[in-house]
């Protein structure tokens, strides 16, 4: 049975809580927030649109296999740790971008951000995986 | 970034194995990077003989604080047998593992065991140390119950709960050593320990859950059920990985804690060790020529042999602890090579029971000759790896006046030479029983990798056995270093790059 206000409700809360989670994302290093945090709010957006619409059909919002998702937040992690190998510094130290002052004040752009970026991508991969196997084992595809 | 490629190598095929799709390229993938990983142990030795202690400090964060990557002597040989094992069983697993399981990620967990064993090798803080073996711990155990046979998921299962209660002693043993001393850097720990030495038995609580584990780990009496219980289950290339690598990685640790914490506490500690090896030693092999399979016999061994590191680690001499690593490294190669030989047979005839098997060597000499190679050199035969190691360790037991572990090391090893005869005979040389002859369908099937991989195995248990002394006097520097904590010491808190 369709419920329509469940399915507004559903596309709804997956737009506002990925504009929460990325918010957490950029204000993760120096406050309260960061990667997997975010990765997991993020995540629940999409897992009630897969409870509302079915799994096949966050399958498709995603675009990419979530296998794809977890190798591509791990490349990401493996970049940051390898970047600073260029600056000549130990592998995994930080290295920020100097920005002007109207940015900086909000964001910080560096290779933490891309480390935690990984994260948050691959928690993402991870959980969506868990949830899709767990609903297609179940049959649970409304 | 030196220690750091021991880590990353496998990270990134793992990661490669999540975007790529198709089964034949991942394994061309895991040859390649099996490979890269060799080669960079190998390229770490010149380095290792040049500096002492290969450190590195992640982030540039210094050493208390931040994460130390350490590489002496001792880790950068175990680094190296490491490599060597995981290549060739890589070759092994390329023909051995049927394509549903590399489809679904058979490489992929055995790179997350590489990355673990890699990882604790070169750890220099303990609760790194525990991270590693959490990782070697769950990718271990999705890779033995991977394919989920019933026989798997019940030996998985023994495996799994039995790690965890010694993860569990790890980790409250690492709570418990923070909230006395206020550090973890394993370097730091020491440099305490050896100025407070009046705190050592208000340490011992946390020591001893912390030994407890790596004794879980290892394999030890009397915490070895699981070994037997489980390793004789997943598919023989799986378990000749596990059985090269993993107790080894508890025993590592093990000499690491001893040499840089435990000596304090000589009187106490050394009897304990000692004992349990000689325990361990014994039992096992007992045990084992009571059993009649295959791989379940070889597993009873593994906690015998582990037992003879155990003892060269308790006669704590330079001449004790080389052997210790030179048997630690021999033990490596045999009983790989002993389940590689396994799994072929395994394959051929679709059953390891001893009763029912036989004439293998009529119908594949070669492969019998490799199975004899490595079960005589377990039980220690001349020109082979085997009795260097174990003349090695009676030696330095005589030395250090342990006459009757001396004599006890002997006499076990006349019991595995007893087993080892028994494989042989029952599955190699009697005729096959007419009562119970199992009809497999005789099918043609390749084999040429798993050969190779076997054979250079091979080759390397004789070389260590006939060119064996560089293998000596590296072993003998490595157990130098050991004896000298105050080098580690040295070089991991005054670190400048």
């Amino acid at each position: 049975m369709r419920n329509l206000i469940l399915e507004k409700i559903a596309v709804l809360y997956l737009r506002a809580i990925l504009i929460v989670s990325v918010w957490l994302l950029l204000r993760g290093h120096n406050e309260p927030g960061g990667g997997f945090i975010a990765g997991i709010i993020a995540s629940t957006g999409f897992i009630l649109y897969a409870i509302v619409y079915g799994s096949t059909a966050v399958e498709k919002l995603l675009r990419y296999n979530t296998r794809n998702w977890i190798g591509s937040g791990l490349l990401i992690i493996l970049i940051a740790v390898v970047l600073p190998i260029i600056w000549g510094k130990p592998a995994m130290s930080s290295i920020w971008m100097t920005l002007p002052d109207s940015i900086s004040a909000y964001v910080h752009i560096g290779t933490p951000l891309l480390f935690d970026i990984g994260v948050y991508v691959s928690v993402i991969g991870i959980i969506l995986s868990i949830i899709i196997t767990i609903m297609d084992v179940l049959k649970w595809n409304s | 970034m030196i220690l750091l490629a021991h880590i990353l190598l496998p990270f990134t095929y793992i990661l490669l194995a999540l975007l790529i799709k198709k089964a034949s390229i991942k394994s061309r993938l895991a040859v390649l990077f099996a490979t890269f990983n060799l080669l960079w142990a190998l390229a770490l030795l010149p380095i290792v003989q040049i500096k002492d202690i290969i450190v590195v400090q992640v982030g540039g964060w210094a050493a208390p604080y931040g994460i130390s990557l350490v590489a002496d002597r001792f880790s950068v040989f175990m680094l190296i047998m490491t490599a060597i094992i995981f290549f060739l069983v890589t070759i092994y697993a390329t023909q051995s593992v049927d394509k549903a399981r590399r489809k679904s990620g058979h490489f992929f967990f055995t790179f997350g065991i590489l990355m673990g064993v890699n990882g604790s090798f070169i750890a220099g803080d303990v609760f790194n140390l525990y991270v590693w073996y959490e990782v070697m711990l769950m990718s271990s155990f999705i890779l033995m119950s991977l394919g989920g046979e019933r026989a798997q998921m019940e030996g998985s299962i023994k495996y799994l709960i039995l790690n965890l209660i010694s993860a569990l002693f790890f980790v409250s043993g690492v709570g418990l050593l923070y909230g006395n001393l206020g550090t973890l850097n394993m370097a730091d720990l020491s440099a305490i320990i050896s100025e407070k030495s009046d705190m050592l038995t208000h340490l011992n609580p946390a020591l001893i859950l912390m030994v407890v584990s790596f004794a879980i780990k290892g394999a030890l009496v009397p915490f070895f059920f699981w070994l037997p219980a489980s390793y004789h289950t997943p598919p023989p290339a799986v378990s000749a990985l596990l059985a090269g690598l993993l107790t080894k990685v508890g025993i590592y640790s093990l000499i690491r804690f001893y040499t840089l914490f435990l000596y304090h506490d000589a009187p106490f500690w050394n009897q304990l060790i000692l004992w349990m090896g000689v325990l361990s030693m014994v039992i096992g092999v007992f045990a084992a020529s009571s059993q009649f399979d295959f791989r379940k016999i070889l597993s009873f061994h593994i906690i015998s042999q582990v037992g003879y590191v155990v003892i060269g680690l308790g006669f704590y001499t330079v001449s004790g602890i080389a052997a210790a690593m030179f048997f630690l490294a021999h033990n490596m190669l045999s009983k790989t090579n002993a389940f590689l030989v396994a799994g072929w047979v395994k394959r051929q005839k679709g059953t390891l029971n001893l009763k029912t098997l036989g004439e293998v060597y009529k119908e594949s000499p070669i492969w019998g000759v490799l199975f004899f190679i490595s079960a005589f050199s377990l039980a220690g035969l001349p020109p082979l790896s085997g009795f260097i190691g174990k003349y090695l360790i009676i030696k330095a037991g005589i030395e250090a006046n342990y006459i009757v572990v001396a004599l006890i090391a002997l006499f076990v090893g006349l019991f595995t030479l007893f087993s080892m005869v028994k494989i042989w005979l029952e599955v190699f040389w009697k005729d096959v029983p007419k009562d119970r002859v199992v009809k497999i369908p005789q099918k043609k099937r390749k084999s040429q990798y798993m050969l190779t991989s076997s054979l250079i195995m091979a080759i390397l248990i004789v070389v260590m056995g006939l060119w064996a002394q560089p293998i000596v006097t590296y072993c003998e520097q490595a157990a130098v270093d050991l004896l000298n904590p105050e080098l580690y010491i040295d070089k991991v808190l005054n670190f400048s790059r």
